[in-house]
C-alpha cells in the first residue's frame, strides 16, 4: 500500500465533487436542501423545544424514541440537528457515494488506473475520498448550525464548539460502514443505479431475513448488527456506550473493505 | 537480450469457453512484436491477462520478473486497452497528470509529462479539453499518449491504429519506429501490413492457440520464394512466371498477387521477373523477397 498513491486518489474524488458540473450540482442540490433544514427545523429549535404548549408534546415524543437526554442541551439547535444529520447523511451517502468504481469500470477507465496503482489502492482511495467528502459538507452542516446558535446566544457559543466536535465524529463514524457497503457493491454492480437497488434490497430483503431467522432462533436475532445504521438509534439518543456507538461501525467498516478488497482483486477489469 | 515477458502454458476460461490454450512464448527487448489473429483468437484476452486485468485459468506469466498488476510494474509496463475511455468529466491534461502523479511525478512534472505525451499524438492544442468534445480518432490518440508517460519499458497498443485516419495512423506507425529503441512495443492489429513494416516477431492467435512466425526470419530450406503484387489482373501470369528458370511452382495467393518458388542458387531472378512483366507490358506494384506477413500466416505454402 502506497500512501502518497492513495492520498491521489483520494484528493481526485474531492475534485470531482467539488470542480465537476455534475460534483457541484450535487452540491447545489446539498446546499438547497440544508438551507430549508437551518432555516425552520433547527433555526425554530428554541421557540419549539421552550413552547409551553410544545414543551409536553416533545417531552413525551422524545422520551418515547429515547431522545429524553437532547432536551437538557443548552444548544436547541444542536439537539434538533443531531438526529436530523444523524438519520439524513446515511440516506444522502448512499446517493453519494454510488459510483465509486462502477462507472469507471464499465467505461474502461479503470484500466489506465490499474496500471499506476494497485486495485487495494484505487478502492481504499476511493473509499477515503468519498468519506473526506462527507466530512467536509457534515462540517459545513454543523459549522452552520453553531453560527446560527451563536447568533442565537453568543454566550453558548464557544461551550457548544467541543460538542459539535464530538457529533460531528459520531457522524462521520455512523456514515463509514454506509460508504464500505457502497464500495462493496461497486466491486460487482453493473451500474450505480444497481448499487443504490442492491442496498435498498441488503437493508430491506436482510432485515426481513433476519427477522424470519430470529423467529426459529432467537440468538440470531444478533445478525442485524451487520446492518450499516444498526446502533443509530442508541446513538440518537447518546445511549449508545463507545463499544456500540464506535466499534460497531468501525467493525462493520473494516470488514466491508476487506471484503471488497477481495472481491474486486479477483475481478475482471 | 534481456526477456521482457515469459508466458507458459497459460490458459483462460471463460465458463465453457477456452480462450486461450496453454499459450507458451518469450518477448526479448527490442523490436515490437505484433500479436495477430482474427477476431474471438484471444489477442485481447492475452493483452488483459497481461495487463492484469483478468487472472489467468492456468499457467505462468512473468513480466520483467514480476506477476502481471505488480506495483513494481507501475511506469515500466504501459497499455491501451482497447475500447478503455478517459473520464468524460475532466480535461485531458487533468487526467494525465493525475497519472503522472500515480506514477511517481510530482505535480509540475507530471504536467510537463503530460503536456509531451500530447505534443508526441499532436494534440497540445486540446489539452484543456474533455475527453467527450473530441473525436474518435483524437480521444484514441490521447489514449496512446496515456501509454508513452514516463519511459516504459514495455508498451502494449491493442488496435491503436483503428478508427484512424491514414494521416494519423502512419503518424503513430512512425512513432512506434521511432520509440521502438528505448521501448519494446507489442502490437495488436488486423493490418498485417502495417505489422509487417513495424515487427520481427509475430505471435499468431487462433482459437486460443498461439504459434510464432519470424517476418524477416531467413529462409533454411532450399525452398525460396517471391512474391509479385501486380496492379491489374492479366492473362496467363502463372504460365509465363513458371516458365524462368528455376522456378518450381507459381501460384495466386489472392487477386493480382503471385507466390513464386524457386530453387535456392537461382541467379538474378528478381530482374528475371521483372523482365517479364516489362516484355508482357504488365504493370507491378511491388516484388517482395519472400512471403508476406499475411502469406506467411494464412497461406501456409
Amino acid at each position: 500500500m502506497h500512501i502518497k498513491r492513495l492520498a491521489n486518489i483520494a484528493a481526485f474524488e474531492l475534485v470531482r465533487l467539488f470542480l465537476t458540473k455534475r460534483g457541484l450540482l450535487a452540491v447545489v442540490a446539498f446546499s438547497v436542501c440544508w438551507i430549508l433544514i437551518l432555516r425552520y427545523p433547527i433555526g425554530q429549535a428554541v421557540s419549539l423545544l421552550g413552547s409551553p404548549d410544545f414543551a409536553d408534546f416533545f417531552n413525551s415524543i422524545f422520551g418515547a424514541i429515547g431522545f429524553s437526554k437532547l432536551l437538557t442541551w443548552p444548544e436547541a439547535e444542536l439537539a434538533v440537528y443531531w438526529p436530523i444529520a444523524l438519520y439524513s447523511f446515511p440516506v444522502f451517502c448512499l446517493f453519494l457515494c454510488g459510483d465509486q468504481t462502477v462507472g469507471d469500470r464499465q467505461r474502461g477507465t479503470l484500466r489506465f488506473l490499474t496500471l499506476r496503482a494497485t486495485r487495494a489502492e484505487i478502492i481504499l482511495g476511493r473509499f477515503v475520498g468519498q468519506v473526506l467528502i462527507l466530512a467536509v459538507l457534515l462540517s459545513l452542516t454543523i459549522v452552520a448550525t453553531i453560527v446560527m446558535l451563536g447568533f442565537r446566544e453568543p454566550s453558548l457559543f464557544i461551550s457548544s464548539v467541543p460538542r459539535a466536535f464530538t457529533l460531528l465524529l459520531h457522524l462521520v463514524i455512523t456514515v463509514m460502514p454506509f460508504i464500505a457497503l457502497m464500495t462493496f457493491l461497486n466491486t460487482f454492480a453493473r451500474s450505480s443505479r444497481l448499487a443504490l437497488v442492491l442496498a435498498i434490497l441488503f437493508f430491506a430483503g436482510g432485515s426481513i431475513i433476519v427477522a424470519l431467522l430470529a423467529w426459529q432462533v432467537p440468538v440470531l436475532e444478533s445478525l442485524n448488527m451487520m446492518f450499516p445504521g444498526y446502533q443509530i438509534n442508541e446513538v440518537a439518543g447518546q445511549n449508545a456506550g463507545m463499544l456500540l456507538g464506535i466499534g460497531l461501525p468501525l467493525l462493520q467498516t473494516f470488514t466491508l473493505l476487506l471484503m471488497s478488497e477481495r472481491v474486486f482483486a479477483r475481478s475482471a477489469l | 537480450m534481456t526477456t521482457l515477458i515469459s508466458a507458459n502454458g497459460l490458459s483462460k476460461r471463460f465458463g465453457t469457453k477456452l480462450a486461450l490454450d496453454k499459450v507458451t512464448f518469450e518477448v526479448q527487448k527490442g523490436a515490437p512484436v505484433a500479436l495477430v489473429g482474427p477476431n474471438g483468437a484471444g489477442k485481447t484476452t492475452l493483452f488483459s491477462l497481461l495487463c492484469g486485468y483478468i487472472l489467468p485459468s492456468a499457467g505462468e506469466l512473468n513480466i520483467l520478473g514480476n506477476r502481471p498488476g505488480s506495483a513494481s510494474l507501475f511506469g515500466q509496463l504501459a497499455a491501451l486497452p482497447q475500447d478503455a475511455q478517459l473520464d468524460p468529466r475532466f480535461s485531458i491534461i487533468h487526467q494525465l497528470r493525475f497519472y503522472g502523479q500515480l506514477q511517481g511525478y510530482g505535480r509540475r512534472k507530471a504536467q510537463q509529462e503530460s503536456e509531451r505525451v500530447l505534443a508526441l499524438v499532436g494534440l497540445s492544442d486540446v489539452a484543456k479539453s474533455r475527453p467527450s468534445d473530441l473525436s474518435h480518432g483524437m480521444r484514441k490518440r490521447v489514449t496512446i499518449g496515456q501509454a508513452l508517460f514516463g519511459e516504459p519499458q514495455i508498451v502494449m497498443l491493442d488496435e491503436a491504429t483503428a478508427g484512424l485516419d491514414p494521416i494519423h495512423a502512419r503518424e503513430i506507425r512512425e512513432l512506434v519506429s521511432s520509440l521502438s529503441e528505448q521501448t519494446t512495443f507489442i502490437l495488436s492489429s488486423h493490418d498485417l501490413s502495417e505489422l509487417e513494416r513495424l515487427c520481427t516477431q509475430v505471435l499468431h492467435l487462433d482459437h486460443g492457440v498461439l504459434s510464432e512466425h519470424n517476418a524477416h526470419a531467413r529462409p533454411t530450406t532450399n525452398t525460396l520464394y517471391f512474391t509479385l503484387q501486380l496492379s491489374q489482373v492479366y492473362p496467363q501470369v502463372e504460365q509465363a512466371l513458371a516458365l524462368l528458370p528455376s522456378v518450381t511452382k507459381v501460384y495466386m495467393s489472392q487477386a493480382k498477387e503471385y507466390v513464386i518458388e524457386y530453387e535456392r542458387g537461382a541467379k538474378a531472378l528478381d530482374i528475371a521477373i521483372l523482365q517479364c512483366c516489362h516484355s508482357n507490358n504488365w504493370q507491378y506494384r511491388q516484388i517482395i523477397n519472400g512471403h508476406t506477413l499475411e502469406n506467411q500466416i494464412f497461406h501456409k505454402a
